[in-house]
């Protein structure tokens, strides 16, 4: 009993931060129809940004995480701007292909300016765990769950009771409408890939600290996003964070129980699962065309 | 009010109005009626700068809007109440009407003019906090309009505001938009349904295959045999 509790407990705090990375996928993906294959690459940059601004320049550790997710978004911005909007109105697979390449720029990158070796990053948390009846979670991970679920709550509040939010869940329903509206669609659409990177940024700085930092940590996260995305459905947020749950608890199950040699294999297994019996996500929005 | 000279637009490679030229003037109520397919909501979609021209000329209280962006055309004054009613299915009906005057800033006004559209559609009081999507046809209809009107505009465009609607609601639809025009806004009205839109208009446009064929008040159009024979049924 105590280890099936202990595998929920580290799910719901690894959870969290999945949430963030699928929210910021989901709403890029819906909003804009751009599949972001930048995404895994937003995250590893969070995650060399704390190193570099909290290990290597020993600036406090929480400022560290607001300046990489600040940094997160503005790097969303600028490949809006000047890889998206170019392509406004190309064919879905253009984009696609451009996207791709900036991943592939990107990691190159990462590798050339902090090499391969996998960094650490020293947090200022106590190395005792948080003990729970019979269950423990480290001090850093109660931090980190904390920490993603206030910026969940906060991009509901964006997305639902902002103009800027309102503008956006126009685009997504009725791009054409929402122009019609006075809706400025660049705005948007920059607004939503620089919300979606840092929220992606803000994620790896959080996990940097948790696990160790690599060029190609990325990967493997933008692929769970794509996942959780598929599993709560395109453009709902309610459904990437639920998703994002899922994924968190089909991997520690999968791990405890069967192999942790397959905790990655589950969020795979869980998408073959859904696009077999409810392809449109567990709770999508359809969104209408013409 | 609104001139167009020489329009022409293209749907990809298909030349859906051509050479079009039409005129509305200040509290007329004009309607441009035609089969599917004659071009009549691409022209609305021209002049609302959602579909770019390909070429003429789009005038609106003498400044040239032919290449202004769909923002610009509504923060002149023109509204456009598109075909199929196009609510936003996932927002409340509140949060369709904010869309509405998503490009004013005057809330005392904003909160009387909501007051005014509650009013006219009561309906739309009752389902204040419900989902577009989940009203009626009709009631989607009437959030349509209110959401246009919400903009203040000068100059409404509608686009076959019957379609699709039961004849009682076709009535109380077009009720409604001879009051808009009473209200001393102009109002350039798209329809099929021809009979009932000649009856209402101080000048009507036949179009046939993106090109005007005839033109006149109402009554005239009414009177003409082709039209009778065509798209009045005899």
């Amino acid at each position: 009993m105590a280890e099936f509790l202990q595998h929920i407990l580290n799910a719901i705090v690894l959870g969290g931060t999945y949430a963030l990375l699928g929210i910021g996928l989901t709403l890029i993906f819906g909003i804009m129809k751009v599949v972001n294959f930048t995404h895994g690459e937003l995250y590893s940059f969070g995650a060399y940004m704390i190193f570099m601004f909290s290990a290597m320049l020993g600036l406090n550790f929480f400022l560290a995480i607001i300046l990489s997710m600040v940094l997160g978004v503005l790097l969303g911005g600028i490949i809006e701007f000047a890889l998206l909007r170019p392509l406004r109105g190309a064919n879905i697979d253009t984009t696609m292909l451009v996207m791709i390449g900036a991943w592939i720029v990107m990691q190159n990158l990462e590798q050339l300016s902090w090499g391969g070796v996998a960094k650490s990053i020293n947090h200022p948390f106590p190395l005792d765990p948080l003990v729970i009846g019979e269950v423990s979670v480290s001090w850093i991970r109660v931090f980190v769950f904390f920490f993603a679920v206030i910026l969940i709550i906060g991009s509901y509040y964006l997305i639902n009771n902002t103009k800027l939010g309102k503008s956006m869940r126009a685009t997504f329903q009725d791009r054409d409408i929402a122009a019609l509206m006075g809706v400025n669609i660049n705005r948007v659409y920059t607004a939503t890939f620089a919300l979606g990177s840092g929220l992606a940024a803000t994620a790896g700085a959080l996990l940097g600290p948790v696990f160790v930092v690599t060029p190609t940590m990325g990967d493997m996260a933008a692929l769970k996003a794509f996942a959780i995305v598929i599993l709560g459905g395109l453009g709902s947020i309610a459904g990437a964070t639920i998703g994002g749950f899922i994924l968190a608890l089909a991997e520690e199950m999968g791990a405890g129980y069967i192999s942790s040699g397959y905790r990655d294999a589950m969020g795979f297994i869980l998408i073959i699962l859904v696009l077999i019996f409810r392809p449109t996500g567990l709770f999508a929005l359809k969104e209408r065309y013409g | 009010m609104l001139e167009i000279e020489g329009l022409n637009c293209y749907y990809g490679k298909i030349e859906a109005v051509r050479n079009l030229s039409l005129k509305v003037e200040k509290g007329q109520l004009v309607t441009l009626i035609g089969a599917n397919g004659a071009g009549k909501s691409t022209t609305l979609k021209s002049i609302s700068g959602i579909l770019p021209a390909s070429s003429g000329r789009i005038l609106f209280e003498g400044e040239d809007i032919t290449k202004a962006s769909a923002r610009t055309i509504l923060d002149l004054g023109i509204a456009h109440c598109p075909e199929g009613r196009r609510v936003f299915p996932y927002m409340s009906v509140q949060e369709n009407l904010d869309m509405g005057c998503f490009r004013r800033s005057d809330p005392k006004q904003i909160e009387s003019d909501l007051e005014g559209i509650f009013d006219r559609f009561p309906i739309l009081k009752e389902r204040r906090l419900q989902m577009a999507g989940t009203l009626s046809g009709g009631e989607q209809q009437m959030l349509a309009i209110g959401r246009a009107l919400m903009s203040r505009p000068k100059f409404v465009l509608f686009d076959e505001p019957s379609l699709g609607l039961a004849p009682n609601l076709v009535k109380t639809t077009f009720d409604i938009i001879s009051e808009i025009r009473d209200q001393d806004v102009t109002v350039l009205l798209v329809e099929q349904n021809a009979y009932a839109a000649l009856a209402l208009c101080d000048h009507a446009y036949l179009l046939e295959s993106g090109e005007v064929t005839l033109q006149g008040t109402g009554e005239e159009l009414k009177g003409n045999d082709y039209v009778r024979e065509a798209y009045l049924g005899g």
